[in-house]
């Protein structure tokens, strides 16, 4: 069984937010909510790094463990989603999450946040699939369609991977062999002297 | 001295004092009932989405194996 998994590689990603507009764009993800987003490290240096940066669908996952109701279930893909109907916003997710991944539309303290929302891995939620109520509430169900999510379809620099583990990770170590990895990589060196290395 | 109507021994009706006398054990004996009841408490469930909600949706369609394919190097293309 194919297990979805995110990879950002941070030696492509140029920062442009276009797997953040896309995301919020094919959901219709309210304001204030963002299921995706850039995070660049050294910003400004030599040697800057960005990583687009969701929900990992954690095998363990321990939103999963500290919800008080129970609410998240991973499917047979791997992927972590939750239930909205049984969410109480009481945002313990939110703090157990190492990546921040977990959202609320209002700012507001224990149970006034409104539901949590958070990356589907573009495959919606409990509601049958592909119908109005699974995209009111999760937003649009690619991997229904046959496709992947479109945070990673959308990426013009081909920085962010989804899909397969096994078969992104092939990718990628494909990459590493080629072009190398940070300071070994290609252009580096012309881009950053050799006196920068990572 | 007026009589009560309660003492009157020709009344037959339920005097007011013996009608609380009597609505009083009842409630009691209601109350006594209740408490003897055994409390049995529901046990809690988890969440269970079922199978439908959790079969895969994943498939390696045409669509995908481009997304592979491009994203690839040499290797993947052929």
């Amino acid at each position: 069984m194919a297990r979805m998994k995110f990879l950002c590689d941070a030696d492509r990603c140029i920062e442009c937010n276009a797997c953040v507009t896309a995301c919020k764009n094919e959901h219709e993800v309210p304001w204030g909510i963002n299921r995706r987003r850039v995070i660049t490290l050294n910003d400004g240096k030599p040697g800057e790094r960005s990583v687009s940066m969701a929900c990992m669908h954690c095998t363990d996952a321990p939103c999963a463990a500290v919800c008080p109701v129970n609410c998240f279930y991973t499917t047979a893909d791997a992927v972590v989603l939750h239930s909205k109907d049984l969410c109480i916003g009481c945002g313990y997710c939110f703090y157990a999450c190492p990546f921040g991944a977990p959202q609320y539309p209002r700012v507001g303290n224990f149970g006034s946040r409104g539901k949590m929302d958070k990356c589907t891995y573009c495959s919606g939620g409990p509601e049958a699939d592909l119908s109005v109520a699974e995209y009111e509430k999760y937003g649009s169900n690619r991997l229904a369609e046959g496709k992947l999510p479109l945070c990673a379809e959308m990426c013009s620099t081909k920085s962010l991977l989804a899909g397969d583990g096994e078969m992104i990770a092939q990718i990628y170590k494909e990459r590493v062999i080629k072009r190398g990895y940070g300071s070994g990589a290609w252009g580096w060196k012309t881009a950053y002297r050799e006196t920068i290395a990572i | 001295m007026r009589q009560d109507d309660d003492t009157r021994k020709d009344d037959t009706r339920l005097g007011r004092r013996q009608f609380f006398r009597a609505l009083g054990g009842g409630t009691a004996a209601a109350a006594a009932a209740v408490a003897s009841v055994p409390l049995t408490p529901t046990e809690a469930q988890a969440y269970d989405p079922g199978n439908a909600e959790t079969r895969s949706r994943y498939r390696e369609t045409d669509h995908v194996k481009a997304f592979y394919r491009t994203n690839g190097y040499e290797t993947l293309k052929k």
